[in-house]
């Protein structure tokens, strides 16, 4: 994915000020930042759902401007908000969005059974999710983005309020995904998280990327990254102000 | 195209996942019909009993008594002389018809015969109408032996055959009861002969209407559970989703409808198979509209309860100019402003069918009035869609 000089305005206000950045096949790049900082319009630029006012995406040879239609055939997105139908079971819910992805009946069905699996739901694929813990629901937001086999994969805060053993089985899938020759574009407020799965980070902050390497190297910015932690950094670039 | 219908498939499971929709959308279609049925249901003309006491059992008394059980709101009921006595006696009955003995034979001879009212006082008003009505049948059955007196006498020494000329003279008479010299002919002014007839669109329109307020709350609800925004990462084009979406307001405002006539059809037999399909391409039609409307409120509105006003508002002035319960004065101010309502063109088109007895070809100006109605609601509602502002 590469995306050159992305802007977005709503009304008067900046939202989006001269991103670019590349994401390279199969790497885990996290997009960092304090609330408000742009990350989840940049996202919404990237999966086609806003249009930019100017500036360049490209994901997998295709323009997201221009072949938008070419670009969802690959990317599966996890969204912040849980985007699931409750009165449905998790199954019906895998298979609707299956079918959406483009998956015919027969084939959607059997990998919403493996993804359920993947994310230790096999046994509770015909309960309703309204009945869910909010761990499950987590789980199956993110089992549905997997649904048709996307090259990239857009997580946005998917781990956010749930309990360390939900999180820690998403990140064993995130990084298995990974292996398997996923991308992957993560955003979060954990800075642990970014730092055990991301390749290479990206912080916003005021529409724009203030910094960009990998944790290791911007840890070693500010001391000993044995000793200094990627929430430091963070705080160090972003400030200490409350945002809201 | 495969994916719209799937997004239909997936808003009807949600559908009849929600109790409260669907009680809305079936069981108060249903409700409305009963209360309809008990307030108009059966007939709307004098219905009673006839307590006959057949003293005679002759073939005369029971031809008598069979042409009175024929009259539509006439039953009859046959007792004793003691039992009819004291049901009279403790004003259990105010009125009971005494066929005396040797009726038949009386009047087989050629004789005056009499039958017998006995009544409390004046009989009450239900019993001074079934005398009427008693008294008409039995004038009925004097004439055909006047007739049949005065052609014997005039065919006497003919040599032809007494029964012979009793057949022919049946039949005639039974000719002139079908087509009698002097007809009389019902007009009605102001306004269809049955309520049911008069009622009945308006009801269905307005049932369609209140589907067009559930069809504006989908896509609003889909964006609150942040599945609309999810969807449109997906292979589905946003004219997909869209298009699933008027299909499933259509099904919905068709299905309540379906469930409204098929009613009027089984127990008020209002219909005849040509006329309840015609009405049901009609509700097509107008459920269309009415989906397209929706769409825009939809993509208008910004908040649930916003979509939810603006639908139930609109429907509400839909309904009042549509004259739905009211007749709309020709030349009135309300009936140029009801030209702006599509439910005066459904309301039209199925007083035509389901009142007046037309075909769809006498509705052809309204099905295209609301055929256009869809079609610029759905251009309208595509052009001011949006997932999020600034968005598609």
């Amino acid at each position: 994915m590469v995306v050159k000089d992305l802007h977005k305005s709503f009304n008067d206000f900046k939202a989006v000020n001269g991103v670019t950045f590349s994401i390279e096949k199969g790497e885990i790049f996290g997009l960092l930042g304090p609330n408000g900082a742009g990350k989840t319009t940049t996202i919404r630029m990237l999966s086609t759902v806003l249009r930019p006012d100017s500036g360049e995406i490209t994901i997998g040879g295709h323009s997201v401007q221009h072949k938008a239609e070419t670009v969802r055939s690959i990317i599966g997105v996890c969204p912040q908000d849980l985007a699931i139908y409750e009165d449905l079971s998790a199954m019906d819910n895998m298979v609707f969005f299956g079918r959406m992805a483009g998956m015919k009946g027969k084939e959607a069905g059997e990998q919403a059974m493996a993804n359920l699996k993947l994310m230790g739901l096999q046994d509770r694929t015909k309960g309703k999710v309204a009945k869910f813990s909010g761990g499950m629901k987590r789980r199956i937001n993110l089992a549905i983005a997997l649904m048709g086999n996307p090259q990239l994969l857009f997580l946005d805060e998917p781990t956010t309020g749930i309990d360390p053993q939900s999180r820690n089985h998403i990140y064993d899938n995130i990084e298995r995904l990974q292996q398997e020759g996923m991308t992957i574009l993560y955003t979060t407020h954990y800075m642990e998280e970014a730092d055990r799965l991301c390749k290479r980070v990206a912080i916003m902050d005021g529409g724009q990327i203030i910094s960009m390497d990998t944790p290791y190297n911007m840890k070693s910015q500010i001391g000993s990254p044995e000793q200094v932690t990627l929430e430091d950094v963070f705080l160090k670039l972003t400030g200490r102000s409350l945002r809201d | 195209m495969k994916r719209a219908l799937y997004i239909t498939l997936n808003e009807v499971r949600l559908y009849l996942q929600d109790k409260g929709d669907l009680a809305f959308s079936i069981l108060l279609p249903i409700a409305t019909f009963a209360l309809m049925y008990g307030a108009f249901g059966g007939h709307t003309m004098f219905e009673s009993t006839a307590v006959i006491v057949n003293e005679d059992g002759g073939n005369y008394s029971t031809l008598f008594i069979e042409q009175l059980d024929e009259i539509e709101g006439i039953d009859v009921e046959l007792q004793t002389a003691a039992e009819a006595e004291a049901r009279l006696e403790r004003s259990d009955l105010l009125l009971a018809l005494y066929v005396p003995a040797g009726f038949s034979e009386t009047l087989a001879s050629g004789g005056k015969a009499e039958m017998v009212f006995k009544q409390r006082g004046n009989g009450g008003q239900e019993g001074q109408i079934l005398a009427s009505i008693i008294r008409s049948v039995a004038e009925e059955m004097n004439k055909d032996f006047q007739v049949r007196d005065q052609v014997k006498s005039v065919l006497q020494g003919t040599g032809i055959p007494e029964n012979r000329i009793d057949i022919t003279v049946q039949q005639l008479l039974e000719e002139e009861r079908r087509q009698p010299a002097v007809g009389v002919v019902e007009e009605v002014v102001g306004g269809s002969p049955d309520f049911i007839n008069q009622f009945l669109p308006g009801i269905v329109t307005m049932y369609v209407l209140f589907a067009l307020t559930i069809g504006a709350r989908t896509i609003v609800e889909e964006r609150k559970r942040g599945t609309l925004e999810r969807l449109l990462t997906t292979r589905l084009s946003a004219s997909g989703l869209f298009f699933g979406k008027f299909l499933s307001s259509v099904s919905r405002g068709f299905v309540q409808t379906l469930i409204l006539l098929g009613l009027s059809y089984a127990v008020f037999q209002l219909f005849t198979p040509l006329s309840f399909l015609a009405s049901l391409v009609i509700c097509l039609v107008f459920a269309a509209a009415a989906a397209a409307l929706g769409l825009i409120i939809a993509s208008i509105a910004r908040s649930e309860d916003g979509s939810v006003w603006i639908a139930v508002v609109f429907t509400m002035i839909m309904v009042m100019m549509g004259g739905t319960f009211f007749e709309v004065s020709e030349g009135s101010i309300l009936e140029t402003v009801g030209k702006f309502s599509i439910s005066t063109y459904a309301n039209e088109a199925l007083r035509a069918v389901v009142a007046e007895g037309g075909s769809l070809g006498n509705t052809v100006r309204q099905l295209i009035v609301m055929a256009g109605v869809c079609v610029v609601g759905l251009v309208i509602s595509r052009l001011t869609f949006r997932v999020l502002p600034g968005g598609k």
